[in-house]
């Protein structure tokens, strides 16, 4: 047992690379699936039964079944009738639609929590429905949500790793690549843990100060 | 894919879906066990302990478990620690299902209004007493709806061990597509297995949140 300093030194560079693909991938897929979450929520609002149970079908599906299979389905299945689409394509839309699943639920339960009388007062003032929503209901839904969407984003960041069994690149498939190298797995992937750690730790206070400063505003 | 091929390797999707049930199972139990005595451990009238544990917990909840599983696996043999596929699988899950458990059993017991602790004391029971048979019951009933959504997510994460290769569901699924190339219809069937195993218990966490607020 002799650790090599000089692996975690020479590793370094790729794995701070892959780090940053990791956080790039992650606020990238976060992004769709809050914009693709709040849709399908505001959808699963309206009295229609089509697309409630649509938003419905989706959510079960995605959050009951492992994020894997998906992505082998999406990446390896989907060739088969003629969609194919690379690593990076495959691995965005699998994390996207994952993430979204989780998000509509938090949305929904934002949209339920904002006041009735929010809803007729504006109303009164004459805005149309659809400026109701965009205007005075999602706001306030999002600030409701935030907490929850921030444990998502987190989750999503260590989902993420996943992406690296269908050869897309960040911070997993650095360690992997450079460890099969120079077989020094030990120093790597201890070095990934360590960067994984850092970057979810300080995530979580970031969040954890803007959450602070969102909730003092509102009272 | 014809009929035939559907009845020649459904037996070994079977075998696989029983071996992820074995996986998850052994990894609950461990899991649960090493979790709820951490959790407890968190209210010991030590600060620099609970603390130290904190620690350790939140350290281990901010790595993904595919790096966890892969610490295990690949890192420690080249230190002179080997362990096999399976075993390297179970602790990974256990860890995972340790650090995430010993936070539902700490946010349960927080959730109980600290008069709680107080008044059994007050009455004689020493600090164990009053936890076993005062808080612990009660909380027990707020971690229930979390517990069972941490026990669909480890079903879920079972698959990841597919990636060092326990032959469990997921790992079966790529060996039947290597063999027949119908990547689309068993991946697909695999997603239908893990939803039947999967659902009944975001159902049943639903239920029991519901309940919960009712009364």
């Amino acid at each position: 047992m002799n650790f090599s300093w000089i692996a975690v030194w020479e590793g370094l560079p790729l794995l701070l690379e892959g780090a940053v693909l990791t956080i790039i991938v992650s606020l990238v897929a976060m992004l769709l699936a809050v914009v693709l979450g709040m849709v399908a929520a505001v959808m699963s609002q309206v009295r229609h039964v089509i697309p409630r149970t649509v938003v419905r079908i989706y959510v079960e599906m995605f959050r009951n079944t492992p994020l894997l299979i998906q992505l082998f389905i999406f990446y390896f299945g989907l060739p088969q009738i003629g969609i194919s689409f690379s690593p990076f394509v495959c691995g965005l839309l699998a994390l996207t639609l994952y993430t979204a699943a989780y998000n509509i639920e938090i949305f929904r339960s934002g949209l339920e929590a904002v006041p009735k009388g929010q809803h007729e007062a504006a109303r009164a003032t004459g805005l149309s429905p659809l400026q109701v929503s965009v205007h005075i209901i999602i706001p306030q839904a999002l600030r409701i949500s935030f907490p929850a969407l921030g444990n998502n984003l987190v989750s999503l960041i260590k989902n993420s790793s996943l992406v690296s069994a269908i050869g897309m690149v960040e911070l997993t498939f650095m360690a992997n690549d450079i460890s099969f190298q120079n077989f020094r797995s030990f120093e790597i992937y201890g070095t990934a843990v360590i960067l994984y750690v850092i970057i979810v730790l300080s995530l979580t206070r970031v969040l954890g100060v803007v959450e602070k400063r969102i909730f003092a505003r509102n009272t | 894919m014809t009929w035939s091929v559907f009845v020649e390797i459904a037996p070994h999707l079977l075998y696989g879906t029983i071996f992820t049930v074995v996986l998850a199972a052994s990894a609950l139990v461990i899991g649960t066990l090493a979790g709820v005595s951490v959790g407890l451990l968190r209210f010991v009238p030590s600060q620099s302990l609970t603390m130290a544990i904190g620690g350790v917990v939140e350290f281990i909840r901010a790595i993904p478990l595919l790096m966890l599983i892969f610490f295990i696996f690949f890192g420690l043999p080249s230190i002179g620690i080997d362990i096999p596929t399976f075993p390297a699988a179970i602790l990974a899950l256990s860890l995972w299902m340790m650090a995430n458990a010993s936070e539902v059993v700490r946010g349960g017991i927080q959730s109980i209004p600290p008069g709680q602790m107080e008044a059994a004391r007050s009455t004689g029971l020493s600090g164990i007493q009053a936890m076993r048979y005062v808080v612990f019951p009660q909380a027990v009933r707020r971690m229930l709806p979390p517990y069972i959504g941490l026990c669909t997510i480890l079903i879920k994460d079972t698959s990841l061990a597919a990636i060092i290769g326990v032959l469990e569901l997921t790992h079966t699924s790529q060996q039947l597509i290597a063999r027949t190339y119908f990547a689309l219809e068993i991946y697909l069937l695999a997603a239908v297995i893990y939803f039947c195993l999967c659902y009944p218990l975001s159902v049943l966490a639903r239920r029991v949140e519901a309940r919960l607020q009712r009364s």
